[in-house]
């Protein structure tokens, strides 16, 4: 008796052990995941660029609309997406039939949708994980880590870890020692709005600067941005704005010429110098090769002596390239975005 | 409250009236840059003869004339605009329970917006659509209801059913759209100061004080009209005429300030209701108190925003947490439900 | 200020009024009277302007009252109805000064002229001391008084009352009919009143007109029209009218 209860024991044990482990995620929630997943569901793109730059793209069996509608590089980076069926609309609502028809082992969704994990969890069981980078290179990096490890491609994930660190050491190993003055003031204006800023954009340190709202909280769980005053902006009078110059450019509401010509910011340091400047902020969180692009980008900005002499474009696409193994891409978002107007 | 209805203290209502402009100079010495009241002194002055105080920074100046005042100045004209709006309707349709949005101006303009946002881009600011289709809205409104003038019923249920639809337009567009493109709607729903500057006063400052004057002169035909239309149409009243007058009126300036600061609850709810519990419903006095103290309400709800801290809050719910308080004790100390 | 009526129609979805040819005197209080849904009301919103007539149907001394413009039109008649839903609790010396509205034009305010006018009507139904009450805190005959008052201040040489008695105790009853009587011969008003009371409307009247479905039936000095036979033919029902004391007593 007491030998089949220890055999049933020792049976079940790993069971438990290896199969699952519990995650915390961006919304405080811990969830229970299966240690290897085969059928991924992503709302959210910077997971969907992640499992494109590991290699793991045929295990997308679902992603979201903005990946397929919005991003400039999808379609380039992974024409076998236009098949993939798109599972949530811009309003936050997921199509759950569908959902559970595509049977995914795990969801990943933003943060930033409140009630999209627990509604999906709820009705269907299926672990969702709410992930983001919040503006930070270690979550990032953490989520590399994460999806790697989900899909047996810990090597690959390892391999773009090493780069993306060593890529951001070798800025940071320049800018690290720079002296609290020397480091420019920098206001992000995110969002469509003059107002809407990130309370933490880790570009902007590595790459020598300060955001001036790094002292602020976001305005709610699960975002990174929040709600300042025009006067807070003066107040802070930074020596840099940068303006979120992912949008297309007939799309863009808060532009450079707009900002320079504001004359509520006329005795702002940063206008008085016109340094004003658009960067690539988020588009949906990041994209990892982007975001190394940005801080090299902003590195040259904020200290041309240290790093004026990079050639952006080829080692924009060298990145690119890293990531996602295709030539150029790099070239096709600076078509899109006017990229070339913004290093004038 | 019989014998008091006249008699309330003329004090009070003059108190009232006048209270604006002390908060206007109180609002101007308010805001997360912090200048002390010698240096808004110095400002004000070196604004009038520039050679006076040649060391005042621009930074002051910026503030104060170009952030400050037009803030203050869109809260005290936002403010008055709705409450009168709201106080006028629910004199036409003789029901304390109508609010300024009733005929369907808040989501006319919600969706002109975001249309506005989404086909026209930059180039076109969301207000000129908000402003538009929130006049379209009240347009629709007039059409259903149609010759059916003695029903104001039914201008009611059409003004649900218009609101409906365009709620619902709103959310095909919010659908479809990018929510990056429509980041920009972001604000303007929940109601916002933020962003106040001369620009988006120079042309709905004049509209609201338009439409203000109008109704300040109909402020008695605003008592008959209240009667039924039957009793309205016996006294000798055009009723159809004065009623499309008010309607074009508290439209106009409703629709104003919500495309620029977007929509505010219970402002055009609340404050004629506290007016007509301190001073009885006569709209002569209802009108321009409804004014006074609709923009008092707002530009305190302002200064709270911009005094407690760097990162904003939605104004509507400062307006909520303001005016529901106050009417609360009101209703407590008058024990009446009905005005 | 005479009241001709020819030819009057208006019709409602399952009822239509139609009054051929009727006449009423200057200075006279005429009843109304007949079963309910005779169309009285509705024969008084008529000749009131509250409900859209045809031209050539309605004669104010002469003049067609619907090619008049709403304030005139209100100089000359005014249509009193029964009850004010009291949503907004005005003062009744604000609600009196509305019947005023007809001098007003829509962008000013009362003169003073107005608010003596108002003050002077009130005074005329007896309330004077009431000017700062609220409308909803006095009882339901004096807000009728207050109605009158307010068509007293519009200073129309015509009123019409619609059930100006109905739901008010007798003492009351009483004072209202002698407030009409008192508007006709000093104020040399022409008075349309509707009853339900025939007692009262015989005792009270110069004139009578009986209404049946929509129609007409019988119209004449009181003393002549109020016959037994006629009452039948009116109320489908056997009345007896009793003669006690120079008043008439209606027994069913």
């Amino acid at each position: 008796m007491i030998s089949t209860v220890f055999a049933f024991i020792l049976s079940v044990g790993p069971l438990f052990s290896d199969q699952d482990k519990a995650i915390k995620d961006n919304l405080r929630r811990t969830v229970t995941v299966p240690a290897r997943v085969e059928r991924i569901l992503s709302l959210q793109p910077e997971i969907t660029r992640i499992l494109l730059a590991l290699g793991a793209s045929d295990r997308l069996v679902g992603i979201d609309y903005f990946i397929s509608r919005d991003d400039h590089l999808f379609k380039i980076l992974f024409p076998g997406g236009a098949r993939l069926p798109v599972v949530s609309m811009p309003d936050e609502s997921v199509n759950k039939e569908l959902i559970a028809r595509l049977d995914p082992d795990i969801i990943f969704t933003s943060p930033t949708e409140l009630q999209v994990p627990d509604s999906i969890q709820r009705s269907l069981g299926i672990p969702v994980v709410a992930l983001a980078s919040m503006g930070s290179f270690d979550g990032l990096l953490e989520e590399i880590e994460l999806v790697g490890a989900m899909t047996g491609l810990e090597e690959r994930a390892r391999e773009l870890g090493r780069y993306f660190r060593e890529k951001i050491r070798s800025i940071t190993e320049c800018t690290r020692p720079l002296a609290l003055e020397d480091r420019p003031r920098t206001y992000l204006a995110f969002w469509s709005s003059l107002v809407r800023t990130p309370v933490f954009y880790e570009p902007v340190q590595a790459a020598g600067g300060r955001n001036v709202a790094d002292n602020l909280l976001p305005s709610r769980l699960g975002t990174i941005g929040t709600v300042i005053s025009v006067e807070q902006i003066l107040k802070w009078d930074p020596d840099v704005i940068l303006i979120q110059g992912s949008f297309l450019p007939r799309e863009r509401q808060v532009t450079v010429e707009g900002v320079l010509e504001d004359k509520r910011l006329g005795s702002v340091k940063a206008i008085k110098q016109r340094r004003v400047h658009y960067t690539l902020g988020f588009w949906y969180w990041w994209d990892p090769a982007g975001v190394l692009v940005e801080t090299l980008y902003l590195a040259g900005l904020f200290h041309p002596e240290k790093f004026g002499r990079l050639d952006l474009e080829k080692e924009g696409n060298a990145i690119y390239k890293k990531f996602y193994g295709k030539t150029d891409v790099f070239t096709d978002l600076i078509k899109s975005l006017d990229f070339h107007e913004w290093t004038k | 409250m019989s014998g008091q209805n006249n008699r309330r203290p003329k004090g009070l209502a003059v108190f009232i009236l006048i209270l604006p402009l002390f908060l206007l100079l109180i609002s101007l010495s308010i805001g997360s840059y912090g200048i002390s009241p010698r240096g808004l002194f110095k400002t004000v002055f070196s604004v009038v003869s520039p050679a006076s105080h040649p060391d005042v920074p621009a930074a002051y100046r910026d503030i104060l004339l170009r952030i400050r005042l037009p803030r203050v100045l869109l809260a005290m004209a936002v403010g008055a605009a709705l409450s009168v709006s709201g106080a006028s309707l629910q004199a036409l349709f003789k029901n304390p329970l109508v609010n300024e949005y009733i005929l369907g101006i808040s989501s006319g303009a919600a969706f002109g917006a975001a249309l506005s946002l989404v086909f026209l881009g930059r180039a076109f600011p969301p207000q000129v659509g908000g402003f538009v289709f929130g006049v379209v809205a009240v347009g629709a409104v007039l059409l259903i209801s149609g010759k059916a003038e003695s029903h104001f019923i039914s201008l009611l249920l059409t003004g649900i059913i218009v609101t409906a639809f365009f709620s619902a337009l709103l959310s095909l567009v919010e659908f479809f759209a990018s929510p990056y493109v429509l980041q920009a709607l972001f604000f303007w729903l929940m109601g916002s100061l933020s962003l106040a500057s001369w620009k988006d006063l120079y042309i709905s400052l004049p509209l609201i004080a338009v439409g203000l004057v109008i109704l300040y002169l109909l402020r008695w035909r605003l008592n008959v009209l209240s009667m039924s239309d039957e009793e309205a149409r016996s006294l000798g009243v055009n009723v159809r005429r004065e009623k499309m007058l008010v309607i074009a009126a508290t439209t106009l300036i409703t629709a104003a300030a919500t495309a620029i600061v977007g929509i505010i609850g219970w402002l055009g709810f609340i404050v004629p209701h506290l007016v007509r519990m301190m001073f009885g419903a006569d709209n002569r006095r209802v009108v321009p108190l409804s004014a006074a103290m609709g923009a008092s309400i707002m530009m305190i709800a302002d200064d709270i925003i911009r005094g407690l801290s760097s990162f904003e809050i939605p104004i509507g719910i400062f307006t909520s947490l303001v005016g529901i308080p106050i009417f609360l004790v009101l209703l407590k100390k008058t024990r009446k439900v009905w005005l | 200020m005479s009241i001709r009526v020819t030819n009057l129609a208006f019709a409602f979805p399952k009822f239509s009024l139609r009054v051929k040819e009727l006449a009423f005197e200057s200075a006279k209080v005429t009843a109304i009277v007949g079963p309910n849904g005779a169309g009285k009301t509705t024969f008084l919103k008529c000749v009131g302007a509250v409900l859209p007539t045809a031209k050539g149907s309605l004669f104010i001394d002469g003049r067609d009252l619907a090619a008049l413009k709403s304030r005139e039109r209100a100089r000359l008649v005014c249509y009193v109805p029964q009850e004010h839903d009291t949503t907004f609790n005005y003062s009744v010396s604000d609600f009196v000064l509305m019947g005023r509205a007809a001098y007003i034009s829509a962008f000013a305010l009362p003169s003073q002229e107005d608010t003596r006018a108002a003050a002077e009507a009130l005074d005329f139904v007896g309330l004077t001391g009431y000017a700062d009450r609220a409308i909803s805190e006095i009882s339901s005959g004096e807000r009728r008084l207050v109605l009158i008052a307010r068509a007293l201040a519009q200073q129309s040489d015509i009123l019409l009352m619609d059930e100006p008695t109905t739901f008010l105790d007798p003492k009351h009853e009483t004072e209202v009919l002698q407030l009409v009587r008192k508007l006709a011969v000093e104020k040399m008003k022409t008075i349309l009143v509707t009853l339900h009371s025939l007692e009262m409307a015989v005792q009270h009247s110069d004139q009578m007109v009986f209404m049946k479905r929509g129609e007409v039936v019988a119209h004449g000095k009181s003393a002549d029209v109020f016959q037994e036979s006629l009452l039948e033919s009116v109320y489908d029902m056997k009345m007896k009218i009793i003669d006690w004391e120079g008043r008439k007593i209606v027994l069913r």
